[in-house]
């Protein structure tokens, strides 16, 4: 099968650290990819990359075969891929549901908003419909009224996955979803992602240090390590590589 | 004739950029270490020259102990305020950006509670000069003068800019306020007290501030509304770029003269908007200015 | 957040233009002429607040905005003859027009420097109204001769506290639907993440420059209605200091909200008055007032009053989920 998303020898630079050194990865449609490596391996740039907060100087990310470093950052939704923040970048002045029509605005039509009509509010019926119904596939519903900033940890990561699938995305990015999640929690991402990825066939990269996740959802595996790729494969391969064993020495991540 | 004015408008343009310089490194260092834009840079000015005044000719103190009680006085007000608001603003953790916009409306609020003290204090309500600093007939360079006072302008601020730049190069105080400005949490993390830094920041900018108001205010009449002399700071700020103290020091200069300039080729009416003017002009074309760093991304 | 205003708020609309309609029976004149200043500032700090609470942009060229809609507005009947209805609109539209153009340099800048821009501008603008003498008579004043509504003379203040009420009702309405409709929530969806709001699909600049523009808009229209009731413009009145008014209205009342905005302005618009007619000219404390307010308010009361009355009834009405501590947040600092 032929790549659904590729990046293609991508080199980033911020001042004098070379964060992505002539990255390269494929992933198949409809799969989970996982994107693994210690501490300032790269792993978020390669992600801003692709969310185009950051241009690399060299390489090129397809989606779908269209090259995605001419867009600007509002079109990368447009395109079809959508994404969560790893230091939870939350909009905790309004409701979960407020926040999940945010994560809807390339869907929804526009009309003038200073005044009635109808457009605006079949546009504004449509909406709350279609963000409620994410809210219910989350199991957030219930709180759709609460603020963000009040939710508890768990919740809010939660929101974040949410208002990425609210605009139908056929690509999604998670950055460490299961960062300071209860093992109950991770379980409940787990069967998400399984979800997302084998009944309704949406692609899923996922940056992770959660190895108890990685092992059980993902069906590749790549390896950064000081912005290079060091290893590529299926999640037993990957766990048994002395590369790999050697670029995390010390951390007891590995032995999860 | 034109070329005496030309001339003395360049010396005076100096001397007047030497003192903008002198609240612009106030401005700037604090930039640096917070990212707060101290809007009450002109107030801590002008509050300098009144303290110097009220020592000066109220308690009859000599100059000399002026000159070291005062910036002394700057450096308790700067200080304090870090401590009791700033602290108090900072201390909210729940929304990170919004707090940079409350602590430049803090010091907002301090410019005008400083302005609003001044005028209401008895002392103030006429308007005083206060004595300059070395007295002595004015120096004539060809068709050119110079008072006494200009060159303790330009000396003092060569001095400070010096002292500012070995400081932060080779004292450990300095290096930790430098780490402090690139990374406030790592630096907390190993080991370096921020919130004493930052009162340390605030305490010695404040000093400067009132060191460029006793230099300042024998050369004008000094009213509570004297702080409007910060936007020509921030114009020479913004020149040199914002986060440089060599550049201060080169805004300062080119503001100074260029304003002169304006007066003699433009008109005199113009002197007022051009640092306005400069600072729209830099911001859009080179927001870095001469010798800033280029705007760095946020970490996402 | 989304919808349509609730119809109780629309109600509320109705209530303030009937009482525009009965109060110049009711109220003396001084009274009036306090109800006009607070209306119009009310449209002023809404404005300004669209801007600096719901976009999250710290820019200060809200004021020349003002400027421009009351020189406008009064120039344009002064010396051309157009007529409030048209006049005003007018203004308005140039104000707007205006904070567009300069929306599009500003928006690349970084908040501090934008705050230092946009500043710059306004103190240029207030530069122009009292320097261009043969326009705006600069520092003499202009006089504003009373505006004629289709034979209806706006003479006095209460026969223009109708007209003001009507424009605030009208105001207020269109910033309900604005605050639930689409670009409302990308308009806040900015200020508390521009990350989340550009992956979202939100055109981060241009939205911006958008809020710019409507925030110019309001300030225009603030500046026309400024010239309904008041019969003499000066420069000294399109300042800093009275943006750090509308400032200092928009922090204690409540920024980011309507309620809060319109507490903000009712309680401090009155202040000065209030100086003015105290025995002794207690006026020049003005500054050191709003300064001690400005300070206070911003330590210990970051949402405004509004803030309070709503933390309280929200954590009344429903019991929050624990918030606990983000595993692999770093800590707070050790005092």
């Amino acid at each position: 099968m032929t790549a659904i998303f590729s990046i293609r020898d991508v080199s980033m630079r911020f001042g004098g650290l070379l964060a992505l050194n002539r990255f390269s990865m494929e992933v198949e449609p409809g799969s989970i990819h996982a994107l693994i490596g210690p501490n300032g391996a790269g792993k978020s740039t390669a992600f801003n990359c692709v969310s185009r907060f950051c241009t690399p100087f060299e390489g090129d990310i397809l989606f779908d075969g269209k090259s995605l470093l001419n867009e600007p950052p509002h079109r990368v939704v447009a395109m079809g891929i959508a994404r969560t923040f790893q230091n939870i970048e939350q909009l905790y002045r309004m409701t979960v549901l407020e926040n999940v029509l945010v994560g809807l605005t390339s869907r929804v039509r526009r009309y003038f908003p200073f005044a009635p009509g109808v457009a605006r509010a079949r546009a504004e019926r449509e909406a709350v419909r279609d963000a409620e119904e994410v809210l219910d596939q989350t199991g957030l519903l219930a709180y759709r009224d609460t603020l963000a900033g009040e939710l508890d940890f768990g919740r809010q990561k939660l929101l974040d996955v949410s208002r990425a699938l609210a605009c139908k995305p056929r690509l999604l990015l998670l950055d460490e979803p299961a960062a300071g999640l209860r093992n109950r929690e991770i379980s409940y991402i787990d069967s998400i992602l399984v979800d997302l990825a084998r009944r309704r066939g949406i692609t899923i990269v996922l940056v992770e240090h959660v190895m108890q996740l990685v092992m059980s959802v993902a069906d590749t595996v790549t390896v950064l390590s000081f912005g290079e790729k060091i290893a590529e494969g299926a999640p037993a391969k990957i766990r048994a590589d002395p590369k790999v064993i050697e670029a995390y020495l010390g951390s007891e991540a590995v032995n999860a | 004739m034109l070329m005496t004015l030309i001339l003395q408008g360049t010396a005076s343009g100096i001397v007047a950029g030497c003192v903008y310089a002198l609240v612009a490194l106030s401005l700037v260092i604090v930039f640096k270490s917070t990212d707060v834009v101290n809007f009450a840079g002109g107030e801590l000015v002008m509050v300098g020259g009144y303290v110097g005044l009220f020592f000066l000719v109220y308690f009859n103190l000599p100059y000399p102990i002026v000159l070291v009680l005062a910036p002394v006085v700057m450096f308790l007000i700067g200080a304090s305020f870090d401590r009791i608001t700033l602290n108090q603003v900072s201390g909210r953790t729940y929304a990170k950006h919004v707090d940079l916009v409350a602590l430049v409306v803090a010091t907002i609020g301090l410019s005008y509670l400083l302005r609003g003290i001044v005028r209401v204090v008895p002392y103030t309500e006429e308007v005083r000069r206060l004595p300059p600093l070395f007295t002595g007939p004015p120096l004539f360079i060809g068709d050119v003068v110079l008072q006494m006072q200009d060159f303790a302008i330009m000396g003092v601020t060569m001095v400070i800019m010096i002292a500012l730049w070995l400081f932060f190069r080779f004292t450990m105080l300095g290096k930790a306020l430098r780490a402090i400005s690139q990374n406030a949490r790592a630096a907390a993390l190993i080991g370096i007290p921020v919130r004493t830094m930052r009162m340390a920041v605030w305490g010695i900018a404040s000093a400067i501030a009132g060191v460029a108001g006793l230099l300042l205010a024998p050369k004008l009449l000094m009213t509570p509304d004297m702080g409007a002399v910060v936007m020509l700071a921030f114009a020479a700020a913004i020149i040199g770029g914002f986060t440089s103290l060599p550049g201060c020091i080169v805004g300062g200069i080119v503001l100074g003269v260029v304003q002169n300039m304006v007066g003699i080729f433009i008109s005199p009416q113009a002197i007022t908007v051009t640092p306005f003017f400069v600072i729209m002009l830099v911001l859009l074309i080179r927001p870095q200015g001469l010798f800033g760093e280029a705007t760095m991304l946020k970490k996402v | 957040m989304y919808g349509a205003p609730a119809r109780k708020q629309l109600a509320l609309l109705s209530l303030l233009v009937l009482a525009g309609f009965v109060l110049p029976y009711v109220l003396p004149g001084y009274f009036l002429y306090i109800a006009n200043l607070l209306m119009m500032y009310v449209i002023l700090a809404i404005g300004f607040d669209i801007l600096l609470g719901w976009t999250g942009q710290f820019a200060f060229a809200h004021i020349a905005f003002y400027g421009i809609g009351i020189y406008g507005t009064a120039l344009l009947q002064l010396r051309f003859g157009v007529p409030f209805v048209i006049g005003m609109p007018a203004a308005a539209a140039l104000a707007a027009l205006i904070g567009f153009l300069i929306a599009l340099p500003a928006t690349r800048l970084r908040t501090v420097y934008l705050a230092l821009a946009t500043f710059a501008f306004a103190e240029c603008a207030e530069w122009v109204f009292r320097t261009w003498e043969s326009v705006t008579k600069g520092s003499d004043g202009l006089r504003i001769s009373a505006p004629d509504i289709f034979g209806y003379v706006v003479g006095t203040d209460g026969r223009a506290l109708p007209v003001i009420a009507i424009i605030l009702a009208l105001v207020l309405a269109g910033t309900l639907y604005l605050r639930h409709s689409k670009l409302g929530r990308s308009l806040c969806a900015i200020r508390d993440s521009e990350h989340v709001a550009a992956a979202s699909g939100i055109d981060v600049k241009r939205i911006k420059v958008i809020a710019f523009t409507i925030s110019a808009f309001y300030a225009g229209i603030a500046g026309g209605t400024y010239t309904l009731f008041q019969s003499f413009v000066h420069p000294d009145g399109l300042g800093v200091w009275t943006l750090v008014l509308v400032l200092t209205m928009i922090v204690v009342g409540g920024s980011g909200t309507l309620p809060g905005v319109i507490l903000g302005v009712v309680l401090l618009g009155i202040l000065p008055e209030a100086l003015r007619a105290a025995p002794r000219g207690l006026l020049v404390w003005q500054e050191f007032a709003y300064g001690l307010i400005l300070i206070l308010a911003i330590m210990f009361m970051p949402r405004g009053i509004w803030g309070l009355i709503r933390g309280g009834a929200r954590a009344r009405k429903s019991p929050a989920a624990p918030r606990q501590r983000a595993a692999g947040a770093l800590p707070r600092e050790a005092p």
